[in-house]
C-alpha cells in the first residue's frame, strides 16, 4: 500500500485530541486509519471510514461511497439524479450532512442530495451514529455524517491530477495542489465531471431497450483551504468551498416517449473561518461561516422555481481539562437562516441560538463516560434540554475491548418549508421528538507485528419518534400539509467485521458490514388505516455491504459487493421493490519513478448488468466501467 | 486458525455470494393482494372497474374488479392480462362501443381494452396529459387534457385527428345537442390567483369554440339534470382562493340560472355526480353531499359524514342507484371502497389500489 497517509492520532471531535494534532501529526506510509470507536464520546458510536477509499474514488460522489461502503441506506432516483440518505431506520431529514462544522443540509428541506457532494473536495468521512450527533447539532436522530479535511503540515508541495473516464461518456478531471511548510499550508482542489448520462435500459411499457434521456450532468466544484499555525498555540484556517451543478432530470419510464424538459442547476458556496487556541489546561475555538445556496428548477415552459438561502453559522467552544480525568466543553452556536424561495410568501429567516456542554469524565482506566447537553432557542422559543448520555466499560486492561452504552432525549424543529411552504405551510407544527436507548461493543485486535488485524463489533439500539412531521395530502385539494402525524419506533442491530492479513508479501483487507433495521409505523391516520406495525417504506430490513481487497507488487484488485432487502413502496406494506445485490470490481496499479507517482485504475460497476431500479419507475444503469489515470507528484519535507 | 483455513473459508462465502449476484429477474415494484385471490375471474362481466390513480410519477396506476355475484375484488387485472403496469395516473374509464377505454393522465395515452378479458386492444399515445373523453356519436369523441387543448378522437380508427386549442387545463365534458359544454381551468401549474376558468360552447360539427360562460374559480364537475340543466360545480380553488359554489345553466339559451354559494368553509369541493333518473346531485365536501336539483342551498351537514376518511372519489350506480365512494387514506397504501345503499347504510367495503380515484360499471349490471 503505497498510498502516503497520515493520520491524525486520535481525531476525537472536541479538543482533548487538538494538541496531539498540532505536534504529533504521525507520517505512517503504510498504516490505515479504521474504523472505530474514537476518544471523546464516550459510550457513543462514531465510525470513520478508511482514507483510502477516498483516494480510490477520485470520480464519486457521496451517494456512491456511502452506499457501497457504509450502512446507511441511499435511495438513489438514478445515475446523477437525487440520492438522499437514511439510517437506523429513519428519514433523509433525519441525517446530517456537515463539511468541517459546517451544516450542509438546506434549512428548507431539511435533508441533502447526496449526488451534489463530489468525495475529491475533502479528505475524509465520519459517521456519528444515532444520539453521537447530538454533540454537534439537534434534530440527528439518524446519525451526522461529517465530512473533514485535513492539513498536513509535513507536505512541502503535492500535485495530483486524475482523469477518468466511465460509460455513457462520464468524464471527470481532478486537480489537487497542496504546498506549504510546517507552520502554512494550502490546500487547493478542484473537479470537473460532465457526463451525458444516456445509459440503455429495458423498458418494460415499451417492451424494448432504450436509452436513457435528459439525463446528462455538469458539475464543477472548487476549494482551497488555508492553515496556518503559529508557535504549536494558535491555528488560523480559511476554508472556502464552491460547488456548481447544471443537470438534466430525466422522465420516469412511464413518461418515455415525452419531450421531457427538467432540469435543475445549483450553485453553493460554502466558507469558513475559523481560530483555535491551543494550551495544556484549556483550548479555544473560534468559528464564523456563511453558507449561499442557490437552485433553480424548470419543468418544460411552465415551473420556473428560484429558491436561494443563506445561513450564517457561529460557534464558539471552549475546553478546559483542569481537573484531572475530566473535560469540559461548554459552548454556543448562533445561526441565522435566510431564505428567499418562489415558494413562499416573502422572505423568511430564522434564528437558532444553542447551548451546549459536554463532559467526559474518566471514572476509573475501566470506565469513562460522557454527558452532553444541549438547550436550543429557535426565533426566541426555547426546545426543551436535549440530553445525552454514555458509558464505556474496558473490561480487561491492555485488551482494546469496549463495551459502550448510551442514552438520549433529541429533537428535530420544523424545516422552513414545513413551516412557511405557501398555503400549506404550517406555523402550528411542534418540533418532533425522540428517545433513544443504544448499546454496543467493539473489539480490536492487531497482532505486534501489525500483520493480522481484526475487529469486529456489535450494536444495538431503540428509538421512538414522537410527533414525527409527515406531510399528508388535503382532503378535496391536490396540495400536501405537513403535520406531526406520525409515531415511528426504530430498532436495529448493526455489525461489522474488519480483517487485515499481511502474508507471503501480499496484503487481504476485508470490511464487511450488515444492519438489521426495523422501523414501524406506531400510530394510524384514521380507523382504517392499515400502517400501524409496518415497515417504513424505503427503508430496507437487510442491509449488507463487503469489501475484499487484495495487494501484492503496487497492484491491487478489489471485489464490491452489496445486498439491499426489498423497501415497501406502500405504507401498508402491499407494495414493494424487491431486494438486489449488487457487485462491483476494481484493479489498479501504481508505478512510481522519483517522487512522482503514476496510477492506473480500472472499475466494473454492476458486474453482473443487473436490470434493477431502486425507486420505483426510475430506471438504473446495467453493467458500467470507468478508466482512471493518476499522477501524483508528492515533495514531502523529509526528502 | 491458520491463514489457509481462513482464506478457503472466505473463498467459499465468495462464492456463494456470486451465485446469489447472479439471479437476472429485473428488480421492479411487486404488489402483493390484500385478498388471497389466486385465481381471478373468467371474465370481467358484472361488476365495476375501480380506477386506482396511483402516485403521480411512480408508474402503479391500476385496475381493480369487483364481482357483483362474488363480491370478491381482483386487484391490478390489467397487469395481470396483459404483463405490463398500466402506467402513470389512470384518470378515468369509460365504456365506448363496447370497449373499455382508459385514460393515463401521465403517461399521456388512452388504453382501449376489452371489457370481457381486460387485454389491451389498443394505445393511443399522443394526448397532452388527457383527463375524460366526452363522447359525440360512435365515431367521434372530445378528451379534455391539463396541459393543452381538447384532442378529437376518431372512435373507428381511434387515431387522434385534431385538436381544438384552448390555452390550459380542460376537465369535464356535457354533450348537449350538437354543442359540447366544457370546463376550462385556466393554467394547471399556476395558482388560483392567476387562473383564467370559463366554460367553453364548443360545435361538435365545426370543432370550434361557439361560445364562452363565466365560472367560479376551478370549474372541477359538470353533470346534465333530468331538466336537460347543467350543473357545474366550481370548487373555489385548489389553494382556497374563493368561497366554492353551485352553478345551474340552461343550454339552450346559456344563460346562468342560478349560483349557489356553498357556506364559506376550509374545504374543496369536488367529484360532482348524479343519479341516473337526474334529480340528485351528489359530491364531496368533506363526507359525501346528495341534494335535490330543486334544492335552493347547498346542504349544511353531509349525507355521509367522512368520519376521518379521505374520501376522493363518488359514483352512483346507474341502475340499482347505490353508492359507490373511495377513501385514498394517505395515498401512500391501498385505499378503501365502500357501498351504501340509496338510504346510506353501508352495504360492504373492499380494499382496492392506490389512490382510487374513479369508477366504470360494466354494462351487464346489477
Amino acid at each position: 500500500m503505497r498510498y502516503f497517509l497520515f493520520i491524525f492520532l486520535p481525531l476525537g471531535w472536541g479538543f482533548t485530541a487538538f494538541t496531539q494534532n498540532l505536534s504529533d501529526t504521525l507520517k505512517l506510509p503504510e498504516f490505515e486509519v479504521k474504523s472505530g470507536y474514537i476518544s471523546g464520546n464516550q459510550g457513543f458510536k462514531r465510525e470513520k471510514f478508511d482514507s483510502l477509499l477516498l483516494l480510490k474514488h477520485p470520480e464519486a460522489n457521496l451517494s456512491d461511497i456511502l452506499s457501497k461502503n457504509s450502512l446507511i441506506f441511499i435511495k438513489s432516483y438514478g445515475n446523477g439524479s437525487l440520492a438522499s440518505p437514511s439510517f437506523r431506520g429513519t428519514t433523509a431529514q433525519h441525517t446530517q450532512v456537515e463539511w468541517n462544522g459546517i451544516n450542509l443540509n438546506s434549512p428548507m428541506l431539511g435533508q441533502i442530495d447526496l449526488s451534489q457532494i463530489p468525495v475529491s473536495q475533502f479528505d475524509e468521512i465520519e459517521i456519528l451514529y444515532g444520539a453521537t450527533g447530538i454533540s454537534r447539532t439537534s434534530g440527528a436522530f439518524g446519525g451526522v455524517i461529517n465530512l473533514t479535511t485535513q492539513p498536513d503540515w509535513n507536505k512541502r508541495l503535492k500535485i495530483k491530477l486524475s482523469q477518468t473516464i466511465g460509460s455513457f461518456d462520464t468524464y471527470t478531471t481532478n486537480l489537487s495542489v497542496l504546498a506549504g511548510n510546517q507552520s502554512f499550508q494550502s490546500q487547493t482542489k478542484g473537479e470537473y465531471s460532465t457526463s451525458l448520462n444516456d445509459f440503455l435500459y429495458y423498458n418494460d411499457y415499451l417492451k424494448s431497450n432504450v436509452r436513457q434521456q435528459n439525463a446528462s450532468f455538469l458539475q464543477a466544484g472548487l476549494t482551497q483551504e488555508l492553515f496556518w499555525k503559529i508557535k504549536d498555540h494558535h491555528l488560523i484556517s480559511g476554508k472556502f468551498w464552491y460547488n456548481f451543478s447544471d443537470r438534466n432530470l430525466p422522465p420516469t419510464v412511464t413518461d418515455y416517449d415525452l419531450d421531457h424538459q427538467e432540469k435543475q442547476k445549483e450553485e453553493a458556496l460554502r466558507a469558513v473561518l475559523e481560530y483555535k487556541y491551543v494550551d495544556r489546561k484549556y483550548n479555544l475555538m473560534v468559528k464564523t461561516c456563511l453558507v449561499d445556496e442557490w437552485m433553480n428548477y424548470r419543468l418544460d415552459s411552465t415551473i420556473d422555481n428560484t429558491h436561494q438561502y443563506y445561513s450564517w453559522i457561529n460557534r464558539v467552544r471552549f475546553s478546559w481539562f483542569g481537573i484531572k480525568n475530566l473535560t469540559i466543553k461548554p459552548g454556543i452556536d448562533f445561526t441565522r437562516d435566510w431564505v428567499r424561495s418562489d415558494a413562499y410568501d416573502g422572505i423568511k429567516t430564522r434564528n437558532t441560538t444553542s447551548l451546549f456542554a459536554e463532559f467526559n469524565w474518566n471514572i476509573s482506566h475501566k470506565l469513562s463516560s460522557s454527558l452532553v447537553i444541549r438547550q436550543e432557542v429557535i426565533d426566541d422559543k426555547f426546545l426543551p434540554i436535549i440530553p445525552a448520555l454514555g458509558v464505556e466499560y474496558q473490561p480487561v486492561t491492555n485488551v482494546d475491548w469496549k463495551i459502550t452504552f448510551n442514552a438520549a432525549r433529541n429533537y428535530r424543529y420544523p424545516t422552513l418549508n414545513d413551516l412557511y411552504w405557501s398555503i400549506t405551510g404550517n406555523p402550528d407544527l411542534k418540533p418532533e421528538n425522540n428517545y433513544s436507548l443504544e448499546f454496543g461493543t467493539l473489539w480490536n485486535h492487531r497482532s505486534k507485528n501489525g500483520k493480522f488485524s481484526v475487529e469486529p463489533s456489535l450494536s444495538g439500539y431503540y428509538t421512538w419518534i414522537y410527533d414525527m412531521i409527515t406531510w399528508s395530502p388535503v382532503e378535496g385539494s391536490s396540495l400536501w400539509k405537513p403535520e406531526n402525524i406520525d409515531e415511528v419506533r426504530a430498532r436495529g442491530i448493526e455489525t461489522g467485521l474488519d480483517l487485515h492479513v499481511e502474508q507471503w508479501g501480499i496484503l487481504m483487507d476485508w470490511t464487511s458490514r450488515y444492519a438489521f433495521t426495523r422501523s414501524t409505523y406506531e400510530k394510524a391516520g384514521s380507523e382504517y388505516d392499515n400502517k400501524i406495525g409496518k415497515q417504513l417504506i424505503y427503508v430496507p430490513v437487510h442491509n449488507l455491504n463487503s469489501a475484499l481487497t487484495l495487494e501484492k507488487w503496487r497492484f491491487f484488485i478489489q471485489y464490491n459487493f452489496s445486498y439491499i432487502s426489498a423497501r415497501y413502496t406502500g405504507k401498508d406494506n402491499l407494495s414493494m421493490m424487491p431486494g438486489y445485490t449488487l457487485s462491483d470490481i476494481l484493479a489498479g496499479k501504481n508505478f512510481n519513478y522519483r517522487d512522482i507517482v503514476l496510477s492506473l485504475q480500472g472499475e466494473i460497476d454492476n458486474l453482473f448488468n443487473l436490470d434493477y431500479q431502486s425507486v420505483t419507475n426510475r430506471p438504473m444503469p446495467g453493467i458500467n466501467y470507468r478508466l482512471t489515470l493518476k499522477i501524483t507528484f508528492d515533495k514531502p519535507s523529509g526528502k | 486458525m491458520s491463514l489457509v483455513t481462513h482464506l478457503s473459508r472466505f473463498l467459499i462465502l465468495l462464492s456463494c455470494i456470486f451465485l446469489i449476484s447472479c439471479s437476472k429477474d429485473p428488480i421492479r415494484e411487486i404488489t402483493v393482494d390484500p385478498y388471497d385471490t389466486t385465481t381471478k375471474p373468467a371474465e370481467y362481466g358484472k361488476g365495476v372497474f375501480v380506477i386506482n390513480e396511483g402516485n403521480y410519477n411512480w408508474g402503479n396506476a391500476s385496475v381493480t374488479f369487483v364481482d357483483y355475484t362474488t363480491g370478491i375484488a381482483t386487484q391490478n387485472i390489467f397487469t395481470k392480462e396483459n404483463g405490463r403496469n398500466l402506467g402513470d395516473v389512470a384518470q378515468s374509464m369509460k365504456i365506448i362501443n363496447g370497449k373499455g377505454y382508459i385514460v393515463v393522465n401521465n403517461s399521456y395515452i388512452i388504453e382501449i381494452v376489452d371489457i370481457q378479458t381486460f387485454k389491451s386492444i389498443q394505445t393511443i399515445k399522443g394526448f397532452p396529459s388527457p383527463r375524460h373523453i366526452g363522447v359525440i356519436n360512435s365515431k367521434k369523441a372530445y378528451v379534455s387534457n391539463l396541459k393543452k387543448g381538447i384532442s378529437i378522437l376518431n372512435l373507428v380508427t381511434n387515431e387522434i385527428t385534431g385538436t381544438i386549442l384552448i390555452e390550459g387545463w380542460t376537465e369535464n365534458l356535457v354533450l348537449c345537442d350538437k354543442f359540447m359544454f366544457v370546463t376550462c381551468i385556466g393554467e394547471y401549474r399556476e395558482p388560483s390567483s392567476k387562473r383564467h376558468q370559463w366554460i367553453a360552447v364548443l360545435d361538435t360539427e365545426s370543432d370550434q369554440v361557439v361560445d364562452t360562460l363565466p365560472c367560479g374559480k376551478e370549474p372541477i364537475g359538470m353533470v346534465m339534470d333530468k331538466n336537460n340543466k347543467i350543473w357545474v360545480l366550481c370548487s373555489g380553488g385548489y389553494d382556497f382562493y374563493e368561497r366554492p359554489s353551485l352553478m345551474r345553466i340552461n343550454p339552450s339559451n346559456r344563460a346562468i340560472e342560478e349560483v349557489i354559494p356553498f357556506q364559506a368553509s376550509q374545504r374543496v369541493p369536488g367529484k360532482l355526480t348524479i343519479n341516473t333518473a337526474g334529480d340528485t346531485l351528489y359530491f364531496l365536501n368533506g363526507g359525501i353531499f346528495r341534494m335535490p336539483i330543486q334544492s335552493e342551498t347547498i346542504p349544511a351537514n353531509p349525507w355521509i359524514p367522512s368520519n376521518g376518511r379521505l374520501l376522493y372519489g363518488l359514483s352512483v350506480h346507474p341502475v340499482n342507484r347505490t353508492v359507490f365512494v373511495s377513501d385514498a387514506l394517505d395515498y401512500v397504501q391501498n385505499g378503501v371502497v365502500y357501498q351504501y345503499d340509496p338510504n346510506g347504510v353501508l352495504i360492504r367495503q373492499f380494499t382496492v389500489g392506490r389512490i382510487p380515484g374513479s369508477f366504470c360499471f360494466t354494462p351487464l349490471t346489477q
